[in-house]
């Protein structure tokens, strides 16, 4: 009993108090298991949102899975999904957010507020207002044409439905690179100063200090960040649907889109459930990469 | 050629100077060490000869040669750090060969050099550990170690045993002295450590708020300070103060009793400075203090009491063994004139020859 009370003083002397704080966490992973085994089940099932098949749907076995491979739009949406990671947050967020970390922390100015100040704005707007504020920049008659385009005497264009994968991707890089530059903030301030400056001693150029040096050292923060934006950008949604809708056409229509236009606007559940499933099992295995590299190497 | 040579070298960060031009000249081959109160600007005048830190008036020579503008790896300078700067995900083995290989020196010298460092420092059995691995005695020298295969003109080490236990330190510091003796390189050394300071080096520069207060053996820093903050910082235990009024050619102590002094200028004289070694206990009648232990520090191989005075100063004195005396008894101190020192108003010694 002595014991007991040791390990949680308060706690651990009532039970009850105990189950009770314990509950949130209990229902939360119960809701959790339910949703993704729910998902899961009807995945195998040709269940639709609305009609005959909404109350009388029945097993088709593999037959979800089948055409994730055999007809056209996953795989399509797959690749833009990956081109979308890849640029926006693997490259875009993380590079530019090191870059940023890397650059400000030895400037003391007020360009430095200035800048974390800009790229916190990016990161806190709501989705919905940054698709708007990006959509009213890049459209025919928006910003870039009316500053940039049309005074060099140029033809309008309208970026967003001719070059929408690539806006979409800046805007996500505009929106996303605040959590890397905040981690790697962080990251770069664990580095001890005299580590880089024995590297300086011992002849190391500026590329070499970081290549050699501090990115080897960082390397955990690296993996775990790679880790967060991969999932988010992979599974993003809310941006890219109010900016482009997945169009023109299918430009930009990622996983995500695809799997919410195949559940909700053709109303095939049982697909779409198969659609996140895949999504799951590509992130899962992605997720497991990374935590490879998170761990020392032997 | 490794003499190392500052002229009137300033450092400001931003508007805040912080050295106020320091002239020195270190001859090749010697040990010297910086000692000095916190924030005194050691480490700055050791980044900027290692070339960490901009210089930002004045000149620094190394080996006859101005390298003000010179990129640290070309100085030939290496430098060991408080907080030994290993690299974390390199081995033992590659955290001593990464200049080298930055350097492109041919494998078989890197192989080669990296053991004989390993060698000397004893840390063979470790090359392949990384350096989380290893204690901080082991983490110093490996420190130690790449500095040593860089074969410097110039060793540079900031405070590097002030994160080992007491034992350890002991230890390091002889192999420090050992290996001055054996690579007959010059060595500059920032410590706080008095007995550091004193046995390793072969002349200490004491450092005050930017300026060099004195430079010299430790003897001479121990014999002749020349005022009383060298005189207060150098040594183990820090000498005792009082203010006396010169009266013909003897001075009269607080406590009223006299000295007579051979000192030629004991007319300006402001202050006598006495330490804890100088002074011992004696019989009322030949005795300049009298006054009532406060504190006994009882280190056994000698002990230091700590004595009240009437007028309300404090003395210390060093008794050798384990004197059998007790607290808040009066105790009488007497001091050999022979090894006074004198001080005017300034502060500044009145040197007797
Ligand atoms: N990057 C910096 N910016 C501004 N001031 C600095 C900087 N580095 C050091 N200083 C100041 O310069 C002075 C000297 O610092 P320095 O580190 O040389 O002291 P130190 O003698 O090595 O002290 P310690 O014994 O505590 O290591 C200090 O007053 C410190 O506040
Ligand atoms: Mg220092």
């Amino acid at each position: 009993m002595a014991m007991k009370n040791q390990i949680n003083p308060w706690l651990a002397s009532n039970v009850w108090l105990l189950v009770l704080g314990m509950l949130p966490a209990f229902l939360l992973l119960a809701a959790l298991i339910y949703f993704t085994a729910w998902a899961f089940s009807f995945s195998f099932t040709d269940l639709e949102l609305v009609g005959r098949k909404s109350v009388n749907w029945s097993w088709v076995g593999f037959e979800n899975y089948v055409r994730l491979w055999t007809r056209k739009g996953f795989l399509d949406a797959l690749w833009t999904t990956v081109i979308f990671t890849f640029f926006s947050a693997i490259v875009g967020q993380s590079v530019l957010g090191f870059l940023l970390a890397g650059t400000l922390r030895t400037t003391k100015s007020n360009l430095r507020s200035f800048i974390e100040v800009a790229i916190m704005l990016g990161w806190l707007l709501p989705d919905i207002v940054a698709a708007f504020l990006w959509s009213a920049t890049t459209s025919q008659t928006g910003l870039i044409n009316n500053l940039i385009i049309t005074p060099l005497g140029f033809k309008p264009v309208n970026f967003i439905s001719e070059f929408a994968l690539p806006v979409v991707t800046i805007a996500n890089i505009w929106k996303g690179t605040a959590w890397s530059y905040l981690l790697f903030s962080a990251a770069l301030d664990s580095v001890s100063r005299e580590v880089v400056e024995a590297a300086k001693v011992d002849g190391a150029t500026p590329f070499q200090r970081i290549w050699l040096v501090i990115l080897p050292i960082i390397r955990p923060h690296i993996a775990t960040n790679m880790l967060f934006i991969t999932i988010w950008t992979f599974t993003y949604f809310p941006l890219i649907y109010a900016l482009t809708g997945g169009g023109p056409g299918r430009q930009s229509e990622t996983l995500a889109i695809f799997m919410y236009k195949q559940s909700f606007g053709t109303g095939k559940l049982g697909y779409g459930s198969a659609i996140s499933v895949a999504m799951l099992l590509i992130v899962g295995a992605l997720s497991l990469i990374y935590l490879r590299l998170l761990r020392e190497p032997k | 050629m490794s003499d190392v040579q500052l002229t009137g070298v300033h450092k400001s960060y931003g508007n805040v100077p912080v050295l106020h031009g320091v002239d020195l000249t270190i001859k090749s081959g010697e040990f010297v060490v910086f000692v000095g109160p916190s924030g005194c600007g050691k480490s700055t005048l050791l980044r900027m000869i290692a070339g960490l830190e901009h210089i930002t008036g004045g000149e620094v020579k190394i080996g006859g040669k101005v390298v003000n503008d010179v990129p640290s790896p070309q100085r030939g300078i290496a430098m060991v750090f408080q907080s030994y700067a290993l690299y974390p995900h390199m081995s033992v083995y590659d955290n001593m060969a990464f200049g080298l290989k930055l350097a492109k020196t041919p494998k078989a010298e890197v192989d080669q050099r990296v053991r004989e460092a390993a060698r000397i420092l004893q840390i063979e059995p470790y090359l392949d550990r990384m350096p989380k691995a290893l204690s901080g005695g082991q983490r110093q020298r490996v420190a130690i170690g790449r500095a040593i295969v860089r074969q410097p003109k110039v060793f540079l080490f900031d405070e590097p045993l002030s994160n080992l236990d007491a034992a350890l330190r002991g230890q390091t510091r002889v192999e420090i002295a050992k290996l001055h003796d054996t690579l007959d390189a010059t060595m500059i050394y920032v410590t706080h450590d008095q007995v550091e300071a004193m046995t390793l080096a072969d002349r200490i520069v004491v450092l005050n708020a930017g300026r060099i207060e004195q430079v010299g053996t430790p003897l001479e820093l121990y014999r002749h300070p020349v005022n009383t903050f060298v005189a207060g910082f150098i040594a183990n235990h820090t000498m005792n103060f009082v203010n006396v009024t010169p009266k013909g050619s003897s001075l009269t102590l607080p406590g009223g009793k006299t000295i007579a002094t051979t000192n030629p200028q004991v007319a300006k004289a402001a202050s006598l400075g006495v330490r804890p070694e100088h002074l011992g206990l004696t019989d009322v009648a030949s005795a300049q203090f009298t006054g009532t232990i406060e504190v006994i520090e009882q280190f056994g191989e000698y002990a230091l009491i700590h004595v009240l005075l009437a007028d309300g100063n404090h003395l210390t004195v060093k008794l050798d063994g384990a004197p059998d005396l007790h607290l808040h008894t009066e105790v009488h101190v007497g001091l050999d004139p022979a090894v006074v020192h004198l001080f005017d108003a300034e502060g500044r010694a009145l040197r007797s020859v």
